[in-house]
This record gives structure tokens, sequence and C-alpha cells, in this order.
């Protein structure tokens, strides 16, 4: 076989703590990251099975390009039957993790079973020499941050970690799971979508390290043609736009102008806090407290990621999104970009999604149950999470978790996963993705931000951009890349010396949406779950005289599933999430 | 004319339109112009003030304009294309 051969599967069995290499199937060497995901859930996990018991399967699987030269593309997708929406999900991350496996020729970690005792705990050490699972019980219940720098004096310095944080251990449906960034020692990089980490938690897997040592980068079959293509891709990328040169917050003007900037659990689309949330402040306190732009991987072009500071000039998290801004910042009516850094480190600490726990905050607010921007309220309500009270551990399950235990009906979510930042009533056709994803309301399952979209572009817009970020969260390359699949035909072509077609690249992004969907069919779900919820259908959110709900027909919406002929835009339309 | 480029997180006010002929002398007169026919447009591309918002650039024939792109001339064969930083996040 052209091009790198060799690889092979990780299968662990939490029940007996064994661990087995196997050889990986020649005919899924174009699958990687999402796509593989899927596959092998379709294949291993009973779709019907509870996703914290041990018949869920958690999968880790880096991208095709991670591991290589070339840029931005060493992103690992986790994935599982999700114990928030009870559908399949992936959701991935960057930092070093995926970039270790690969280079080790690992293309994936697939995580079966249970240990008999809920208490213990277990790590993963993967190297050269294969994967082996020892006792880590002395990690039980650490924040991520003390964990890894706990594991950073252990274990090589070259060695990267994937990590479970106490809100996993809680088995909570909105934990996140951390990889560790390209200094290989903040869990800065979450797969953070759809209580992931829990199912992490419920296998007992406290962490896995990965240790490449002196591995070296992945070769390709066609170097010449594969090492043109990373310089001129590269080139061309920092002559452009470069659209997240100071990283995804500085989206927040726009973004409220457009009225997708969600206020008070999004009872309107404009935040009055937007110029303090602004990330154009980040960027102002560069210059007095340090910090800055940087790459969360090894070889990334973009570098869209901030370190934040505190004032007195010490390291506080990264990278502050304009998700996490908007959802647990302008959503809980949070004044300041400084007090979103400090929840945002919580929720790293923690091991939480920052959109759901943002979320659930809101609905808690909206219930009377915390002021709203009570930012004291928030941190101290976090902090004691891991003590297990009922508050605590319904913010830590989610948005609709808080509905049920404050009897509040005002829930913005899709599948039970609550609504990102995009607000699906300004942009239809991204709520047509809310609600079609067979991972609900997940923004990098296909965003458009176009508000002037005619409404008979709905669905082929929503359909063309959802294949579009299943090849290319098959491929590793990051979406802030933004590569079209016509970049990542060319990638692959050099990468395994073989043309590959564009209808091959329309295939697999096609049929990743049907393995997922047909998992979530096997689980019970039906078109009748393809709904957003009551209140982004009744209240109304933009400008006076224009304010808008989500009322894309349910007829429309089932359109999404039936394949439509690819245009020449699905080739040239960049990845977005 | 010239061709203004709306980007398409821009097209709620232009109602789904992506390029838009205009008169103008400068670049200033010819966002004026969309102004005129799509109310709402241009606050997206200049603050109260006036003055050209720091996530907006300008592009005339491909080419950024630096400085005071509102004040900079227009041809009636010119493209203008307006690049608004978002893209996701």
């Amino acid at each position: 076989m052209a091009g790198p051969s060799g690889d092979k599967l990780i299968y662990v069995n939490m029940t007996d703590q064994s661990a087995e290499i196997r050889d990986y199937p020649d005919e899924w060497k174009l699958l990687g990251g999402r796509a593989l995901s899927a596959k092998i859930l379709l294949q291993e996990c009973d779709p019907t099975c509870d996703p914290l018991g041990p018949d869920n399967v958690l999968v880790m699987a880096p991208g095709v390009m991670s591991g290589t030269a070339a840029p931005t593309s060493g992103r690992i997708s986790i994935g599982g039957k999700s114990p928030l929406t009870g559908g399949i999900k992936e959701a991935n991350a960057g930092g070093e993790p995926g970039q270790h496996l690969m280079k080790l020729g690992f293309r994936a970690i697939v995580v079966k079973g249970q240990p008999a005792d809920a208490e213990r705990r277990y790590a993963l050490l993967v190297d050269k020499s294969g994967a082996k699972l020892v006792p880590a019980d002395a990690y039980k219940g650490m924040w991520n941050y003390a964990l890894c720098e706990s594991l950073h004096g252990e274990y090589p310095k070259t060695a990267s970690f994937i990590t479970c944080g106490p809100a996993g251990e809680m088995q909570l449906a909105g934990a996140s799971v951390a990889c560790t960034d390209q200094d290989n020692r903040y869990p800065a990089r979450h797969a953070a979508r759809g209580g992931l980490g829990a199912v992490m938690g419920a296998k007992g897997l406290k962490f896995v390290m990965v240790d490449p040592g002196r591995a070296s980068v992945r070769r390709p079959a066609d170097r010449k043609k594969f090492g043109a293509l990373c310089k001129t891709y590269t080139k061309d990328y920092q002559a452009g736009e470069q659209m997240f040169k100071f990283g995804t917050s500085s989206v927040v003007p726009v973004a409220n102008m457009l009225h997708t900037f969600v206020y008070k659990n999004r009872v309107e689309g404009q935040s009055p806090d937007a110029e303090s949330l602004d990330g154009a402040r980040i960027v102002e306190s560069f210059e007095e407290r340090g910090g800055g732009m940087h790459n969360c991987m090894t070889g990334c072009i973009v570098r869209c990621s901030n370190v934040v500071n505190d004032a007195e000039g010490n390291y506080k998290t990264s990278a502050l999104e304009f998700e996490t801004l908007t959802v647990l910042g302008a959503n809980c009516a949070v004044q300041s970009w400084e007090d979103v850094a400090d929840l945002d480190r919580l929720c790293d600490e923690l091991g939480l999604d920052t959109i759901e726990t943002g979320a659930a905050l809101a609905v808690l607010m909206d219930a009377g149950q915390m002021q709203w921007g009570d930012v004291e309220a928030m941190k101290q309500l976090l902090e004691k999470l891991p003590e297990g009270g009922a508050q605590g551990r319904a913010v830590g399950n989610g948005a609709v978790a808080v509905g049920k235990l404050t009897g509040h009906a005002r829930v913005p979510h899709a599948k039970g996963q609550a609504i990102p930042a995009w607000d699906p009533r300004p942009l239809k056709a991204t709520g047509i993705t809310y609600c079609t994803s067979a991972m609900g309301a997940d923004h990098t399952a296909g965003l458009i931000i176009n508000p002037g979209l005619a409404p008979g572009d709905f669905v082929w817009e929503s359909q063309k951009i959802q294949i579009v970020n299943c090849v290319n969260d098959a491929s590793g390359f990051c979406q802030f890349l933004q590569p079209t699949l016509d970049d990542i035909r060319d990638f692959y072509g050099a990468l395994y010396g073989e043309e590959v077609s564009r209808e091959q690249l329309h295939d697999q992004g096609w049929q990743c949406m049907v393995d997922e969907w047909e998992f979530n069919r096997r689980a019970g779900f039906t078109q009748d779950d393809d709904v957003l919820a009551d209140c982004m259908q009744q209240d109304a959110i933009g400008a006076e005289g224009a304010k808008q709900i989500f009322d894309v027909p349910a007829d429309v919406i089932a359109q999404t599933y039936q394949r439509l002929p690819a245009r020449e835009d699905l080739f040239t339309t960049k990845a977005a999430g | 004319m010239a061709k203004v480029l709306i980007p398409p997180p821009y097209r709620g006010p232009t109602q789904g339109a992506g390029e838009l002929e205009v008169e103008g002398q400068c670049v200033r007169d010819c966002l004026l112009e969309v102004e005129r026919r799509f109310p709402g447009f241009l606050p997206l591309v200049v603050d109260a003030n006036g003055a050209q918002h720091r996530f907006v650039k300008i592009f005339r024939n491909g080419d950024q304009l630096t400085g005071d792109a509102l004040q900079q001339s227009a041809a009636p064969e010119d493209e203008i294309e307006i690049v608004s930083a978002i893209a996701g996040g």
C-alpha cells in the first residue's frame, strides 16, 4: 500500500483491564476522526445501551492527516453514545494527543466495558511498545490542571494527555474530555459537547498518556507533492484574510449586530455588554499582562488560541472563545470578559462544556434561582460542584436537567443539547442543521452565517455544509483552517499517492451522516425529534420591525435527509463551525 | 457602475443580494447608495461616527484598501468587496 501503512487500532477492555492491538483495515485508510468513530460505533455499539453502562463504546480517533506535516491537521475526535442526547456524538479537540497517536501509527483507541468496582480509576499508557492499562486511583477526583501538572512531572516530557475531570468522574452529562496543548501541560483543549467526559468517567478511565518518544511525522507516498502542497497552502493562507488571527472572540461585535450574541437565556439577540465582552479587550490586555495568540498544536498556522493572563500576568486560561463569551457570558448577563475567563478556567478544571454549562446556568437564572449576572454565585456553584449538591449536579447535567429541577419550561435546546451561540432564528439554515444533525444543536455540525439566505436555499446550504464538515472532521484539519473538499482531496491524494475523486469525498461525507442517523434510528429517534425547543418557535429576536422566530416547516427540514445532487460549490465551500 | 460585493453575514439587510451595482465617486458614496436601497446595511460597515469598523476590511479590485478606505475613489468598473471578520467560532 502506498503512503502510511501498518496502522493499528487499540482495543481496551475496562472490565478486565486489558488492552489489545489490532490491525487497521486497509479499506478504512481514508476514514478518520468523526467518520471512523461513526463507523466503529454503528458496528460495535448497541445504540439502545445505557450511555453510562458497560455496553457503550468510547472512541478516540485522530483525523487522517494527524501526525503528518500538513498544517493545522492534528484534531482528534472523541465519540460515543451521548448521555446528554441519547444519540451518537462526536466532539473534537486540538492539542497534541491526536498528533502523537498518529505518529505512533494508532488510528483509534476503542474503549469498551466497565470495571466491576466503580470506585477504581485506571490510566491507559500508549507508547511505541504498545498500550497497557494501569491503576490510577491516586488521581481520583483531581481537577484537570493539577492532574496534568502531576502527570507532566511523572511521565516523559514528550508525552501528551487525554484526561477526565471531576465532572466526568461524576458522570455528569455536560462533561468534556480534555486534551493537553502544545506545551503538553495545560488541559485546555476540550472535546466538549455531548457529555463524552461522562462516558470516559463511567469507564473508570482517568487519563490516557501518549508518548510518541522520537517518532517522526507520518511519511506521505508522494513526498515531493505533499511538501509542495503544504508550502503552497501555508503561503496562501498567510497571505489571505486570516479570519481567526485574533481568535474567535473577535467575532463578538459582528455577532451582536446580527442578533446572535444571545442575552439572558436567549430572550434577546443582543447584549448591552457586547463592548466589555468583545475579544478586542482580551487582545488589548496582552500588552500589559502578557499572554497572546498561540497555536494549540504543533504545525498550526491559524494560531487562533488566545492565552489569557490575570492582572498579575499569570496564566489564567486558554482559549477564551466566542462561544464561551456568548453562552457562559452574555447569555447569563455576565458583563466582563475577565469574569468569563474565570468561569472558563473553572469549567476546564472540572471538565465541563462551557456551552452546556452556560446554557444551564442561564436556565437557572431564568427560573429565578440565581440572579442574572451573579458571577460570584456562578463561581461558587462550580467550585462546589464536586460536592454533589442537587443544583450543581443539575447544572453539570446540562440545560434540560436544570429545566427539570426547577420546573422551568423555557430551555433552548435540540435533542437535549443546549443551543450554541449561533442562533437559529436569524440563521434559519443553521437551525436546520441543529434539527437534522444526529448530534443535536451543534454549530460545528454545519454553520451557515447568512441571515439573507433565500428559503429555497436552506436545505442545500445545510446539507452541503454538513457534508463538508463531516469530511473535514474526518480529516483532522481544524475547521478554522477552513479547507474545502478540493483542498482535502489534494492532501489525501499526495498522502496516499493516488487520485481521490470528488465523488469519493461526497460519498464519505454523506455516508458519515447516514451512519450517524442510522445509529440514532436504532436508538429510537424519529423525525419527530427533529425540532427545536418551543421557545425558539415562539419567542422572536432581532431588530425592531424585523424580529424572527424559527419557523422552517417540518417538511422542509425533512428534505435534508434526501441526498441532493452535488453542485460545484460543494467542493469549494470552506468548512465552517 | 461599480459593483459592491456583500459578504454572506451582511445579506440580511440586502435581502440575500450578494452583489449590487451602484453609482458613486468614492467608496463611501457607493456604500451610502447600498444603504439608501437597503436600510440597515451601512451600520454593519461603519460605526456611529462614520468610521470603518475595525473588523471590516474593504478591497477594491482584489487589493485591500488601507488608510481611510471610505474616501478612496470608485470607478464605474471597480469591484468593491466588503469582508467581515466572522466565520464561526
